[in-house]
């Protein structure tokens, strides 16, 4: 086959794929700079964001908490209709609710309200990244994995000429291999 | 057009799939082989119940932020827990089950931790904070944010608890669940 012919078949290929992966990209890149701050701290949860609020409650007169001490805590602050259950420990209970939860200091009184908001969309994009779906789409996303190691491959050869692999291109891809190296290098 | 290829397959896909809030019932079925075991009672139960199915019931306490694979099942108080993870034909737990009922069921299974466990474990743990993947998950507040002194003392204590034992593991027993169920 002719090398005109060869490149031909090469460009696409690469369009073509790079047009099936482009839903794929967007979802695995977005989610990938949610996951990367996550674990980097700067997220507390990566589906959701929380916010916290502190207030003050009587302690109970016997030092344990009981489901009538719960409800007085709840219909307080206005919770009722989202109270879900309690759990309670060393001096503290924990009262779940449908969006967030209280934790409640036993000897102080000091009570923190914890309400979660759900990241829409980020939140599905987490979940196609972790592969929690498993089953099918371990065979579908392996597909995508495929098909970016192809786009990879062939855009090296899409260009002829200074811009080409032999050309620019060259010093840019060991860039992008040497990058990473290094970072390796540096960090293990 | 492209505007029509645009409206009709991507923007109803993704709304759809935003405020699909998860599957909450992943089947409840049991056979007549599967053991109940309690919360409170799981650490006596579970040595003769390895790699037997086993059904529970129980508060959800925590459910790990890192993809949701493992969640901590109480009964009353935080002073008892059991460790679920996710089966590998099942989809994550969702965080929204925190302080839900739920009737977990799978297969009951037995992490052995001895010194070369410990041993590894303290290695790892030693290493940059991005390469520390093994340990054992507790479920307390807080414990995935713990840093290496803490996890340090945990395998301190870890190996005290081993010496004590006269044996040449401890057991760290969870199950790995098949299905679940949300229990109104």
């Amino acid at each position: 086959m002719q090398v005109k012919t060869l490149r031909k078949w090469n460009n696409a290929l690469h369009r073509d794929i790079g047009y099936l992966c482009v839903g794929m990209t967007l979802i695995y890149a977005i989610s990938g700079i949610v996951l990367n701050h996550f674990k980097s701290g700067d997220f507390i949860h990566p589906d959701y964001s929380k916010s916290y609020n502190e207030f003050k409650v009587p302690p109970p007169p016997n030092g344990k908490a009981d489901q009538a001490y719960v409800m007085s805590i709840i219909e307080k602050e206005g919770e009722k209709n989202n109270y879900k259950s309690f759990i309670t420990g060393e001096n503290y209970v924990q009262i779940f609710l449908k969006n967030g939860s209280i934790y409640v200091d036993l000897a102080s009184g000091e009570a923190q309200v914890e309400k979660k908001n759900t990241r829409y969309v980020i939140k599905e994009f987490n979940l196609l990244h972790y592969n929690n779906i498993k089953r099918f789409y371990t065979w579908f996303s392996d597909l995508y994995a495929i098909g970016l190691i192809i786009l990879a491959i062939t855009g090296l050869f899409v260009l002829r000429g200074k811009n080409g692999i032999i050309g620019r291109g060259a010093w840019l891809t060991a860039i992008g291999i040497i990058l990473p190296a290094l970072f390796l290098m540096f960090y293990m | 057009m492209i505007r029509k290829i645009f409206c009709i397959f991507f923007v109803p896909a993704f709304i759809l799939s935003a405020c699909n809030n998860g599957t909450k019932n992943n089947g409840a079925k049991t056979t007549a082989d599967t053991v109940k075991v309690t919360v409170l009672t799981f650490e006596k139960q579970a040595d003769s119940l390895v790699n037997k199915p086993v059904f529970i019931e129980g508060t959800v306490l925590h459910i790990c932020k890192h993809g949701g694979e493992r969640l901590f099942l109480a009964d009353g108080n935080d002073s008892v827990t059991v460790e679920v993870t996710a089966g590998p034909k099942m989809t994550r737990f969702e965080e929204s089950l925190i302080g839900s009922k739920i009737r977990i069921t799978g297969m009951l299974k037995e992490e052995r931790i001895d010194t070369k466990y410990l041993n590894e474990w303290e290695a790892e743990v030693k290493k940059p904070q991005e390469n520390q993947n093994v340990g054992i998950h507790t479920g307390t507040k807080g414990h995935e944010d713990e840093g290496v002194n803490e996890k340090l003392e945990q395998i301190a204590a870890l190996r005290d608890e081993l010496k004590k034992s006269g044996k040449d593991h401890l057991s760290n027993f969870s199950i790995e669940a098949s299905k679940f169920v949300e229990i109104k």
